[in-house]
């Protein structure tokens, strides 16, 4: 799965650490998701993309190995 | 994800205080170093079960032993409970996985640690490596878990 969320942070410049806030979650879970070391729980991806003002498969789309 | 409930965190720092100390006194009178092997604390105290090499079985009695590794072991256990089961202070779904992979690894390797005992330890030397190994799980994952967590926190992270 990859995700776009750096990019949307940067759009909004937000910090990791804000967004973490934002969305009820430590900011070692952001950057393990940013780093695709972590996929999230379909609640938070919603909250992420909530925050983000957009759909979620804005931001979250699934790769071809995830079959 | 439905797991136990965590104790507070506060208790962990808890755990940290019973259990180093514990641990290092523990390791120290099982290896039997130094004098440590004149280490004991009499005392009474009721067994379920208990017996010697050289005396029966006794059942729901009393009785007089040195109980040093009873009071280390009950410590180390405690210890080692609370630091694991108490609550990070942040605990979100991405801890809870580290959590879950922490104790699988532990699990892993402390049995391959027990079967690797089990081929090249023989004799009384084994009883102590099983004494040991009795909390390579617990302490394993407490290293593991805090490691994962330490280096997810001071990785190269971004603004």
């Amino acid at each position: 799965m990859k995700n776009n969320i750096r990019v949307e942070r940067a759009i909004l410049e937000m910090t990791q650490e804000q967004l973490a806030e934002k969305a009820g979650v430590s900011r070692q879970t952001i950057h393990a998701i940013e780093k695709g070391k972590y996929v999230p729980s379909a609640i938070l991806a919603l909250k992420i993309a909530r925050i983000f003002k957009k759909p979620v498969e804005q931001i979250f789309s699934l790769e071809e190995h995830d079959s | 994800m439905k797991t136990i409930r965590l104790l507070p965190h506060r208790y962990k720092t808890i755990g940290w205080i019973i259990l180093i100390p514990s641990v290092i006194i523990g390791a120290i009178a099982l290896t039997g170093v130094a004098a440590s092997s004149n280490m004991s604390i009499n005392g009474h105290t009721f067994a379920f079960i208990s017996g010697g090499i050289l005396e029966d079985n006794a059942y729901f009695s009393v009785i007089r032993t040195d109980l040093l590794a009873t009071i280390l072991g009950v410590l180390v256990t405690t210890g080692s409970l609370l630091v694991a089961f108490s609550r990070e202070k942040q605990e979100d779904e991405y801890i809870a996985s580290l959590r879950l992979s922490s104790f699988q690894w532990a699990v892993l390797v402390s049995y391959t640690i027990l079967l690797l005992c089990f081929l090249t330890i023989f004799g009384l030397p084994f009883l102590t490596a099983m004494a040991f190994n009795m909390f390579t799980v617990i302490l394993l994952f407490i290293i593991r878990f805090n490691y994962l967590l330490y280096k997810s926190k001071h990785s190269d992270y971004e603004k």
